[in-house]
């Protein structure tokens, strides 16, 4: 019936915390059946967002509705119908894992057995164990299933994927995209670039409590830079690539050349067989090198 | 079992619960079965007592070698409130600000209960927790006392614990407050903790100096000690302005909790 409306909208959304961070001015909107990666270095304010997205906190100025609900007035009826794992979290140490999901799960009116056991073992995860002798990996399993285990429309997850195993990323990453099949919405933070580009549709990047860019993950990935380190088995003079399509920066010291690349690395590999190589790495850039590429504001330099 | 904050709340605190209940019974006991030594020397102690100041002697009663002015002295003056203080207030002061410092608040408050609503519910289960321990001691001093000589109404009985109990609810509704409009559990057991030994102080203090009649009705503890329940049963102002106190705190707790951001 307001099947237009977007899952998660956030206007003008700003919380200051005196002089210290906060997020500033942020607007950006998920639609429904995305997956959407709100990506940025740990302290940017993702959670911040997040915490007023679920309104445990109250912005100092602007809104975010989710499903055209208001954060702040229809925050039941936004629980009622979303998932959320948060960055950190503590669960009843006492309880075994089913007691707190089921507790969970009767505070939202009741969740079937079936659904948790299904995902308990989809995550490997034992559900008799008492939580205060389980490890922190398993902690956050407790932590996924507790997001998962009613459906929800729309899931809000904050760093879904730490103290997870690559076995057990890999299944969260199927159970997102069942989700997606389903009809269902995904936000998800997170600081690691590659999470992002796998699992997300499109990501909006915060860098000290502001949007700096959303982007479609194919963009991104144009836009990526990929460094290339090569040690040669005499010295090459850099100006010898600074003409190779695709070559953004060539730093070159003895036998060894640093190349910075945007775009696909066969014609530098070309370029680099007239020469002998010893050794040759490729590497993704950092999140970091990745914003002062192309995110960096005027003051960036500076230091 | 787990079908609600208030059950849940409840449940998770069975065992503590027990062993409480074991040491209310156990110092019920302990009180009871020394009134007939105590009741033969009773001219040794009434001499004793007269040689305290005389506030002291007021607070603890003076009419120490009957049963039920025993009863006030030993039990209802001081043990069995800072008894049940302990309780509430501790269970008060974990009831928002606990979940908030082990993390559990926000996965807790993502589920579609309504902040007031996880408030009240740990509230009423403070309240249900409190009335249970009452019922707990005042059932082991109807039945422990016979034995021992001590011929106590069973009316009287319920109504000085069921003082005891409000005072310790009024109390553990201002820990709920303190901790909901600050999440820290360490400065709600504190602030009540303080506020309570005060307003015991001031009641003392009043009974021996004049002229601060005024001040000792700021006491919570005026209103606790001033019928002598145990001896006359419980006049029903008293009970009100405890309950009173109780309920304005929890709705400063509701009010406090509902605007405020919350720690991550």
């Amino acid at each position: 019936m307001n099947g237009s409306t977007p899952a998660l909208e956030v206007a003008r959304l700003t919380k200051s915390y005196g002089r210290s961070r906060g997020v500033v001015d942020l607007t950006f909107s998920v639609e429904r059946g995305e997956i959407f990666g709100y990506l940025g270095p740990n302290g940017a304010g993702k959670t911040t967002t997040i915490r007023t997205i679920l309104d445990f906190i109250r912005p100092t100025g602007g809104r975010a509705t989710v499903l055209g609900l208001d954060a702040r007035r229809d925050a039941v009826e936004i629980h009622r119908r979303i998932g959320y794992l948060p960055g950190e979290f503590g669960l009843y140490e006492r309880f075994t894992g089913l007691e707190q999901l089921t507790y969970v799960g009767s505070l939202r009116g009741g969740v079937e057995e079936r659904s948790i056991r299904d995902l308990a073992d989809r995550f490997d995860l034992d559900l008799g164990i008492r939580i205060a002798s389980l490890s922190h990996g398993n902690k956050q399993k407790v932590g996924l299933i507790q997001a998962f285990m009613h459906r929800p429309e729309v899931l809000i997850l904050d760093e879904p994927t730490q103290g997870l195993d690559p076995l057990m990323q890999q299944e969260f990453y199927r159970v997102l995209h069942e989700t997606r099949e389903r009809g269902g919405t995904v936000f998800l933070s997170s600081h690691v670039m590659p999470e992002v580009e796998h699992v997300c549709d499109r990501v909006g990047i915060i860098r000290d409590g502001r949007l700096a860019a959303v982007e479609e993950i194919a963009d991104l990935k144009g836009k990526a830079l990929k460094m290339i380190e090569v040690r040669m088995a005499s010295p090459v003079p850099a100006p010898a690539f600074e003409h190779v399509p695709g070559v953004r920066e060539v730093v070159a010291f003895g036998d060894r050349l640093r190349i910075t690349l945007a775009g696909p690395i066969d014609p530098v590999v070309k370029a680099l067989a007239r020469y002998e190589v010893l050794d040759l790495q490729s590497r993704e850039p950092s999140l970091e090198e990745i914003f002062l590429t192309f995110y960096a504001g005027p003051d960036d330099h500076a230091g | 079992m787990l079908a609600s904050v208030f059950a849940k709340t409840l449940v998770e605190q069975r065992r503590a619960l027990i062993w409480w209940a074991m040491g209310l019974v156990a110092a019920c006991l302990l009180t009871t079965a020394f009134y007939p030594s105590i009741h033969e020397n009773a001219a040794s102690f009434e001499r004793l007592l007269d040689s305290l100041p005389e506030g002291l002697r007021r607070a603890f009663g003076e009419d120490f070698a009957s049963p039920a002015g025993y009863l006030q002295a030993r039990l209802f003056s001081i043990f069995a409130p800072v008894l049940f203080l302990i309780f509430a207030i501790g269970a008060g002061a974990r009831a928002i600000a606990g979940e908030e410092e082990h993390k559990t608040l926000d996965l807790l408050l993502s589920t579609p209960v309504p902040r007031r609503r996880v408030l009240l519910d740990k509230a009423f289960a403070m309240l249900a927790a409190t009335v249970g321990l009452g019922v707990v001691l005042a059932l082991a001093i109807a039945v422990s006392g016979p034995p021992f000589e001590i011929a106590v109404s069973t009316a009287n009985i319920a109504a000085a614990v069921g003082d005891c109990v409000l005072l310790s609810i009024a109390f553990g509704s201002i820990a709920i407050a303190v901790g909901a409009g600050t999440g820290r559990r360490s400065v709600a057991i504190g602030l009540t903790a303080g506020i309570a030994a005060g307003s015991y102080l001031i009641d003392v203090l009043a009974l021996s100096v004049d002229g601060l009649g005024w001040l000792q009705r700021l006491s919570p503890f005026f209103f606790y000690r001033e019928s002598d329940p145990i001896a006359h049963g419980l006049d029903p102002w008293d009970a009100v302005v405890l309950a009173a106190i109780a309920i304005v705190s929890t709705g400063i707790a509701v009010a406090a909790f509902d605007r405020r951001d919350l720690a991550a």
